[in-house]
């Protein structure tokens, strides 16, 4: 079985830690590296949308666990699929 | 025959009965998440899982998983893996035992006679393999000198035994009673522990003890060379050959040999830090160095290539492609096997 990126919507507080902290996104977008949320159109893995983490493009995922470590409430996890 | 697969917790046995019988063992704790036999594997049986989040993150599943319907128990995992978590034995023996296989070609030991058990390497392995166990003298036995309290003079103050630096000293309190009025029955000097130091009959308030430390006025010659003894082990399955031990040894007791040449590159304009790899590293190459002040960057990413085994784990977690690990050699023991020699090729770049 696959691991890969899952998001709890639900339990989300939509701090946008995860899409700061996430090397990927860093990379690709210097507004996110500069720890904003990106205002361009450029393809990151995960943004904060409508108050709650929305995974966008999970094929860009490295699968490190970045992400998981910043999330103050275990709502974006690494997982068997 | 048939081959079938075990699960105890997230190790794994392949086994298959037959002429001879083979089986895998695979011992998930041990594994770095390196994909070595995942790139060795010539059917394609072995398949790694996410490095970064196998040794970041809580996972249910196995670090790697190999279907047993594709393993033909050929055994190129057990001889590749660096980190002894993979091993395939014929009728019970290790083939890393049989001469006729070949082997990646690593050691590491501490010389016993070499060693003063200073157990520098003991701290520095990055996989907890080394123990050094030491008996020291008695601190008594480093020291000479005299003291004596005068029972009949001590007023049971308790001062010297405030004082004392190694609670050498011990009265016996109690609360005075008509039929016994004092306020501490007895007073002891435990000699094993006193240093001679002289602090309890300079605080002395009526001057009860007498101490001679006849160290400083005679000078060491009643001192005996203190006699340190010990033993090192390494626990072979659980070391990586990194060369800590080698490296921080300040006598050069310890020598390592690398079961792979090669060579290390970061890009650090494309890292970004998320601290992965040096969370992977089995060897710990990988630091972050501290800023030395505020408005100081330090260095992003620090390596230290003395220490690298060159096994890819760093460059397999890493999400955006930062490190390469370039293995340029590696030692095995000698094969007449075509295949093998290619499989073990393979892995050279």
């Amino acid at each position: 079985m696959a691991i890969g990126l899952k998001a709890y919507r639900e339990i989300c507080h939509g701090c946008g830690n995860c899409v700061v902290a996430c090397p990927v996104n860093s990379l690709r977008s210097p507004e996110v590296a500069g720890g904003k949320g990106p205002t361009d159109d450029v393809d990151i893995i995960m943004i904060v949308e409508d108050g709650a983490v929305q995974i966008k493009n999970p094929d860009l995922c490295g699968k490190c666990g970045t992400c998981m470590e910043t999330c103050p409430v275990e709502a974006i996890k690494l997982e068997e699929l | 025959m048939e081959t079938t697969e075990l699960l105890d917790g997230k190790d794994i046995t392949v086994e298959r009965a037959g002429e001879e019988d083979r089986t895998l063992l695979f011992k998930n704790h041990l594994c770095a998440v390196c994909g070595l036999c995942e790139s060795i594997c010539p059917v394609s049986a072995i398949e790694t899982n996410p490095t970064g989040a196998m040794v970041r993150t809580e996972q249910d599943a196995s670090k790697i998983d190999i279907d047993e319907n594709k393993c033909v128990l050929c055994g190129m995992c057990s001889s590749i893996c660096p980190f002894q978590a993979l091993d395939l034995q014929i009728d019970g023996e290790s083939i890393k035992e049989i001469a006729g296989y070949p082997h990646i070609i690593k050691s590491a030991d501490i010389d016993d006679d070499e060693c003063i058990n200073c157990k520098a390497c003991e701290t520095a392995c990055p996989q907890d393999a080394i123990t050094i166990t030491r008996e020291l003298p008695s601190r008594a036995e480093l020291i000479t000198g005299e003291i004596d309290i005068d029972k009949d003079t001590c007023i049971s103050c308790g001062m010297c035994e405030e004082m004392c630096p190694v609670d050498a000293i011990e009265l016996d309190h109690q609360m005075p009673t008509s039929d016994n009025p004092v306020v501490a029955t007895d007073i002891n000097v435990d000699t094993d522990k006193c240093v001679h130091c002289g602090i309890c009959k300079r605080i002395c308030p009526v001057d009860a003890i007498t101490q001679v430390c006849r160290i400083c006025p005679y000078g060491e010659y009643e001192i005996a060379e203190p006699e340190i003894t010990g033993t090192s082990y390494i626990d072979p399955e659980l070391c990586v050959n990194c060369t800590w031990c080698q490296e921080i040894c300040p006598v050069d007791a310890a020598k390592v040999t690398k079961p792979f040449e090669g060579e290390l590159n970061i890009d650090s304009e494309t890292c970004q830090g998320c601290e992965t790899c040096v969370m992977v590293c089995p060897c710990n190459v990988l630091s972050f160095p501290k800023s030395t002040k505020a408005g100081v960057n330090a260095e992003k990413l620090h390596k230290d290539e003395r220490f690298c085994i060159y096994c890819g784990a760093c460059g397999k977690s890493c999400p955006v492609n930062a490190i390469e690990v370039k293995r340029t050699k590696i030692n095995y023991t000698p094969t007449k096997s075509k295949a093998w020699k290619k499989a073990f090729e393979s892995l050279e770049n």
